[in-house]
């Protein structure tokens, strides 16, 4: 072959660089990825999933729960609120400040401008940082997913499609295991006009024997199997459960800064 | 074609077109050139130089580092309670509510929740010895000078944190105050509940 050598080499250097690109540059920025600490906590995270949760990756795996469903959420920017904690000595002149002055949905500039200024007067401030974006609007996240939510996947389960709502934070957002087995059993049950098909196979629908199973699914009124039958999860149904309360990105990270928004008791 | 234009070909060209050699021209260097330069820039402002923690929308390590909860109370009583759980909660119980023969409670203690913090800033920094009363019954333990070694802005927290945890609601301690008290006892021996009280609060 003519220039055989030549042809070669072409190749090998754009093979090779494509390798560096796509394996090796990723795999030196993200590899050492570790459990990190959580903001403003001793706690670290992610925690690694035990039990039925980490089986139930495999089931969401199996279903094909990834190709309707992503666990990635996006954030378009981030903005300041100043909030004043303590009105200090001159309360007056502090409460003329935080009246006046624009204290929500600034940049950290602004922020730290007008904390100045609140500070200056005697009052203590704190500068709260939420971030934004349409994901965020819809209360899927509490923030923007970061490749340490995804550190004990295995495979991770990032998807593309969104045909159902986003999972990266549904744990956090449904809390309640029922709630997810009434979801899977018969999802307009619970979401009206749910477009997701109902994963029945997950479920046994039988007559109720001596006992009534205490796995029992408890349905909502109109929705329940008829009189003598009870609907009882498989082992898979109860992991898949699991698996999505464990999926909480929720935990404020150096990466992805928040301020968790405290409820009152 | 007839065979007078044929003879009029010059001999050796088979019809075959042949590349010729001729300089780039200058104006596509030169747009090369502001293209690299532009890319530079765009990379510059917007790469986070390839750093795992820098995601969309900072665009930087550095600003990034400006988003970080720093001041506040809420990062003050997490670094006080961080203090707190490694250096003094293994005597006085995470809970706030001390050990039996180990140390007094700290929750609802009345030499925590005095009004001013002097008094309290001293145990600490010099250790205790001797009786002391606390809530009601009486302690006679050692304690061990735990605060010295701690930073100001450690020592201000965790103090922070006990005057205002479990139900103790007292004023905050800054930096500041510590490293004043601190330049103040220099290296006096442990203190004693009667030299305490000796102390205005």
């Amino acid at each position: 072959m003519k220039n055989g050598f030549s042809v070669f080499l072409a190749a090998f250097i754009a093979l090779g660089l494509s390798w560096c690109g796509f394996v090796l540059g990723p795999a030196k920025q993200l590899g050492a990825e570790k459990q990190a600490a959580v903001l403003n906590s001793s706690d670290v995270y992610p925690i690694q999933r035990t039990g039925d949760a980490a089986l139930g990756l495999q089931v969401y795996r199996a279903n094909g729960c990834a190709a309707c469903h992503t666990e990635q959420v996006r954030q378009d920017g981030v903005v300041c609120d100043v909030v004043l904690m303590k009105p200090g000595k001159n309360p007056a002149v502090v409460s003329n400040l935080v009246s006046t002055l624009k204290l929500t949905g600034l940049t950290k500039d602004e922020a730290d401008a007008a904390s100045d200024q609140i500070t200056a007067a005697g009052g203590s401030v704190e500068t709260h940082i939420i971030p934004v974006g349409t994901d965020i609007a819809r209360g899927w996240g509490l923030r923007q997913s970061v490749a340490a939510d995804f550190l004990y996947d295995t495979p991770v389960q990032l998807g593309s499609l969104r045909a159902g709502p986003d999972l990266a934070n549904v744990g956090a957002r449904l809390p309640d295991f029922n709630w997810q087995l009434v979801h899977l059993y018969a999802p307009s049950a619970v979401a009206k006009n749910s477009a997701m098909p109902p994963f029945r196979y997950l479920f046994e629908l039988r007559k109720i024997g001596d006992t009534p199973s205490p796995d029992a699914v408890q349905f909502p009124e109109g929705f329940a199997p008829p009189a003598g039958c009870e609907v009882v999860p498989t082992p898979e149904a109860k992991q898949l459960a699991a698996y999505l309360l464990s999926l909480k990105a929720d935990a404020p990270l150096y990466e992805a800064p928040f301020t968790p928004v405290t409820t009152k008791p | 074609m007839n065979d007078e234009a044929r003879s009029n070909c010059p001999a050796g060209t088979g019809g075959e077109p042949e590349a010729t050699r001729s300089a780039v021209p200058m104006w596509i260097v030169v747009v090369a050139l502001l293209l690299l330069f532009l890319g530079g820039v765009y990379f510059d402002h917007h790469s986070g130089w390839f750093n795992a923690r820098v995601y969309s929308p900072y665009v930087s390590a550095e600003e990034l580092e400006l988003y970080q909860p720093k001041s506040g109370a809420a990062a003050a009583a997490a670094q006080g309670k961080k203090v707190y759980e490694t250096v003094c909660g293994i005597c006085h119980n995470p809970d706030g509510m001390g050990k039996p023969n180990q140390a007094p409670p700290l929750a609802g203690s009345e030499w925590v929740t005095t009004a001013g913090f002097h008094r309290l800033a001293q145990i600490p920094l010099l250790g205790l010895s001797g009786n002391i009363q606390v809530a009601g019954k009486d302690w006679n333990l050692n304690m061990a000078p735990m605060g010295a070694a701690l930073s100001d802005a450690d020592l201000a927290a965790v103090l922070t944190y006990i005057r205002t945890s479990w139900g103790n609601k007292a004023g905050a301690v800054t930096a500041d105050d510590v490293k004043a008290i601190r330049a103040v006892v220099g290296g006096h021996p442990a203190i004693s509940a009667a030299q305490l009280n000796s102390i205005p609060e």
